[in-house]
């Protein structure tokens, strides 16, 4: 292994780390102090049955919920996500930003280079999970909250495995194509992917054991809080890091290095053809460049296609007929549940047993808000800094238009393909409720679609400031992520203590969420908050980039 | 400033926190010449040009394109302009004419006639991906993007890095063909035998400040001579730096070589009465000799 290089990429990532981990921290101290005010005869008033099923072992405070609220799902995926993201700027990263020939002209091998920046993510993702653990120890001592039975240790330990797991993931796709985009984006799309097939496949019956068919299983279906370090599913995560390790290995050392990350498209490919190459050259030549809207649009054109259809056919046309399938038990159990509760687990606040409550709870309490979301911010955080970052602006500024023209198309093309994800989602859920025969309004799920789509635009928005404040993509990135994590926990948090509960009218969710769109149609008020929220953060943007000086360097 | 003024800056300054990367820089370019602006590496050139550009605003002065403002008038400005920028950087996935393409539309079509030739001038290749070209081959889209739309005024940071020498020539050739129309070129580079070549005048910088603003053939005339002398015996540098009209003595046992604008008889009579001279080379001073005396005189004066 190589000290300094470890030692770099160590210090290249440790901040994104440690306010991922400092955040998921605080998040739970907050979340616990919030639970302990929680009216506790609701406790008390649920069945056995409920409370194993909803994690809290015998002798535990309800503010013990915090762990499985906080860190089940959002320690999870954020750690997994900081690890795949040093996954795939690992190899593939160096060759996108031409860094990799100077690196590797040192005595250094391939295979070496390769395990010390995963050896670095492996340490930095350590670090964060025991950041985890002692903020999951020292919350209930300092709050004096019981936490009885709870193994808060086998939890964490669970997330770090899980997280190195998708890490080592996107390294392998990153180390074997040299592409990084493509390796954030496979991994991503699997994390995302497993996640919710965990969630669903577990509910509904005779379908259980396809759930095994996906990584996530192997990180909560033995309920590590309760019941301590599940060896088995650690063991298969562990084995399938080590088959990811070797692909990456073989694969680095297989290819010729990349220079700059070109990748070969559809319309590349039919623009070779003799058949077809005078329709696509109109398509990519001139239809394509033809505007910077059109231009930037089409740039992202991956990240919202993958993410519509996936809204579209499994999010939505999918999740209908399931409905019909579900174990009647566990729908009995959603419905005794306070809605609070429910919330905290992302189902929105009802029960699933009505088809409004099966959609709200799978597709729109937390999937719709990460699928607009993300496409919002991966074209807000690249709209400005994007150019700026690959050294692009100077010659865009070259020519005759102002940089709030610029501005502006950026934003219209962001709006274009949130709208996009917006309208699959709909088509998706109108189709799917259709085929369920699950009666939902037409109506109601447009409802919900525009204030999912309008909720994409805020964030978007955000990440566009931030960009057009700082000229770097990275800052405008995390920065939007992390406000919509941390504002997205405190709409479900703080509605649980009445003295705070006004407070979330502050966050953009309560204006997704609080009226429920999918049972009562659109709350035009909520929308337009949204939507001028939207609009003011692309002044400010405006504002912002006007008056800077452009950056030479991302 | 005159009608015939195509870039004309007065007291500009650009700070970056404690740096001073220009500072209170007067400048005219002439509308018709080439003019070079040289300067060693971080002197301030790229601020400068950037500046010209609106990508970054000056701390203080101002500066004028074509007799309007380069920030109020910035849009406007840019339909007048080609710019090259230095290190240059372009859309990886799309092809030379796909860039060419989206960089047309902008300004509203160009002469595609034009670009075909252009083209084949330099001799690039539009149909593959950018990010799939040599850095030369790169930077030759970069010229044809500058050059397309018959700018008033062409910008260009190191435009020639990454070219090869016959493609130089002709990228020459093309500078001297713009400002035959009347356009003008403003030319940062560091490769001297370029700009001596092309260049009608020059600006030299050095820490953010202009130094010397000369013509080309001022410059070179008044600049007179190296002097190399090859003798039997070491000599002492001293008996050469007592003779009027020498510089930059430098000696090495029994080498001599020496910038010199005096009377070469005084020079050879002094060098003949102290020792026995050997051989004798002389021969006009090109613009690194030259560069390089602004900068050992320059820089031993403000460092």
């Amino acid at each position: 292994m190589l000290a300094n290089v470890f030692t770099k990429t160590a210090r290249d990532r440790w901040r994104g780390t440690a306010i991922g981990a400092g955040s998921l921290a605080l998040l739970l101290y907050f979340g616990m102090s919030l639970y302990r005010q929680f009216d506790l005869s609701v406790y008390d008033s649920l069945p056995d049955v409920v409370r194993s099923i909803i994690n809290l072992p015998e002798g535990t405070d309800v503010a013990g919920l915090a762990y499985g609220a906080i860190y089940g799902t959002y320690g999870a995926l954020t750690l997994a996500a900081l690890a795949l993201a040093m996954g795939s700027g690992a190899i593939a990263g160096e060759e996108r930003d031409g860094t990799i020939g100077l690196l590797l002209a040192n005595p250094a091998s391939r295979t070496k280079v390769l395990v010390s920046k995963a050896a670095a993510m492996v340490a930095l993702i350590a670090v964060a999970s025991i950041v985890l653990w002692g903020a999951g120890v020292l919350s209930p001592a300092l709050l004096d909250v019981a936490i009885g039975g709870t193994h808060v240790g086998a939890l964490v330990f669970h997330i770090f495995v899980n997280a190195v797991f998708y890490g080592m993931l996107a390294l392998a796709v990153g180390a074997w194509t040299g592409n990084a985009g493509l390796a954030s984006g496979a991994a991503t799309g699997v994390m995302v992917v497993s996640l919710f097939a965990v969630g669903i496949f577990q509910v509904v019956s005779g379908w259980e054991n396809v759930a095994k068919a996906f990584p996530w299983y192997y990180f909560d279906a033995g309920s590590p809080l309760i019941n301590g370090v599940a060896w088995g599913h650690i063991a298969v995560l562990l084995a399938g890091c080590t088959v990811l390790a070797v692909v990456a290995v073989a694969g680095v050392n297989r290819r010729d290095l990349k220079t700059q990350t070109v990748g070969v498209t559809l319309v590349d490919r039919l623009r070779a053809n003799p058949m077809t190459r005078k329709v696509a050259d109109r398509l990519a030549g001139s239809t394509r460049v033809s505007r910077i809207s059109v231009k930037t649009a089409s740039e992202h054109q991956g990240v919202t296609l993958v993410t519509g259809a996936l809204m579209f056919a499994y999010m939505g046309v999918l999740i209908g007929p399931l409905y019909n399938l579900i174990d009647p038990g566990v729908l009995d159990f959603s419905g005794d549940l306070p809605d609070e509760l429910m919330t905290l687990f992302g189902m929105g606040d009802g029960d699933m047993s009505t088809p409004v409550g099966w959609y709200r709870g799978e597709t729109f309490g937390l999937v719709a808000p990460i699928a607009a979301l993300l496409v919002g911010i991966v074209v807000g955080s690249r709209a400005l800094a994007g150019e700026e970052a690959r050294r692009t602006m100077g010659l865009l500024l070259a020519n005759p238009v102002s940089r709030t023209s610029i501005l502006l198309q950026k934003a219209a093309a962001m709006t274009l393909l949130v709208i996009t994800v917006g309208v699959a989602t709909f088509s998706g859920v109108t189709i799917g409720s259709l085929l369920g025969g699950l009666d939902i309004g037409v109506a109601n799920i447009a409802a919900v679609s525009v204030l999912m789509t309008l909720l994409g635009l805020v964030f978007g928005g955000l990440a566009l400031a931030l960009g057009a404040a700082t000229g770097r993509v990275r800052p405008a990135a995390f920065g939007a992520i992390g406000a919509g994590l941390v504002l997205h926990v405190a709409n479900a948090l703080l509605p649980l203590n009445e003295s705070l509960a006004g407070l979330s009218r502050f966050t953009p969710f309560h204006y997704y969420t609080a009226s429920d769109p999918l049972a009562n149609g659109l709350d035009w008020g909520h929308a337009a908050v949204l939507a001028g929220l939207a609009a003011a953060l692309i002044a400010v943007s405006m504002a912002l980039f006007r008056r800077r000086d452009l950056c030479q360097k991302g | 400033m005159t009608d015939h003024t195509a870039i004309h800056t007065e007291g500009l300054t650009k700070h970056y926190g404690d740096v001073r990367a220009l500072v209170d820089l007067d400048l005219d370019v002439t509308a018709g010449e080439v003019f070079g602006f040289l300067g060693p590496n971080g002197a301030g050139k790229t601020t400068m040009i950037r500046t010209l550009l609106d990508e970054i605003r000056p701390t203080a002065g101002r500066a004028t394109i074509l007799g309007l403002d380069t920030h109020d008038s910035s849009v406007e400005i840019r339909r007048h302009i080609g710019y090259v920028p230095g290190d240059l950087a372009m859309y990886p996935n799309l092809t030379g004419k796909d860039t060419l393409t989206y960089f047309a539309n902008l300004r509203g079509g160009v002469d595609w006639v034009y670009v075909a030739e252009l083209a084949d001038r330099l001799d690039a290749d539009l149909s593959k991906k950018v990010g799939d070209l040599s850095s030369g081959n790169r930077q030759k889209v970069g010229l044809i993007q500058a050059f397309m739309n018959r700018p008033d005024v062409l910008v260009m940071d190191e435009p020639s890095s990454g070219l090869d020498p016959l493609v130089q020539r002709e990228f020459q050739t093309m500078m001297r063909q713009v400002v035959a129309e009347g356009r003008t070129v403003f030319l940062s580079s560091h490769t001297l035998s370029e700009v001596q070549r092309v260049a009608d005048r020059v600006g030299i910088i050095r820490h953010g400040a202009l130094i010397a603003l000369e013509a080309v053939a001022d410059l070179r005339s008044r600049a007179m001579r190296r002097v190399e002398l090859e003798f039997a015996a070491p000599v002492e540098a001293s008996v050469f730096e007592a003779v009027p009209g020498v510089r930059d003595v430098s000696v090495e046992n029994h080498h001599v070589v020496m910038s010199f604008d005096g009377n070469m008889g005084t020079l050879l009579t002094t060098a003949a009465a102290r020792y026995q001279v050997v051989d004798i080379n002389t021969h006009e001073a090109d613009l690194e000799d030259i560069f390089l005396t602004y900068y050992r005189d320059e820089g031993g004066a403000t460092a």
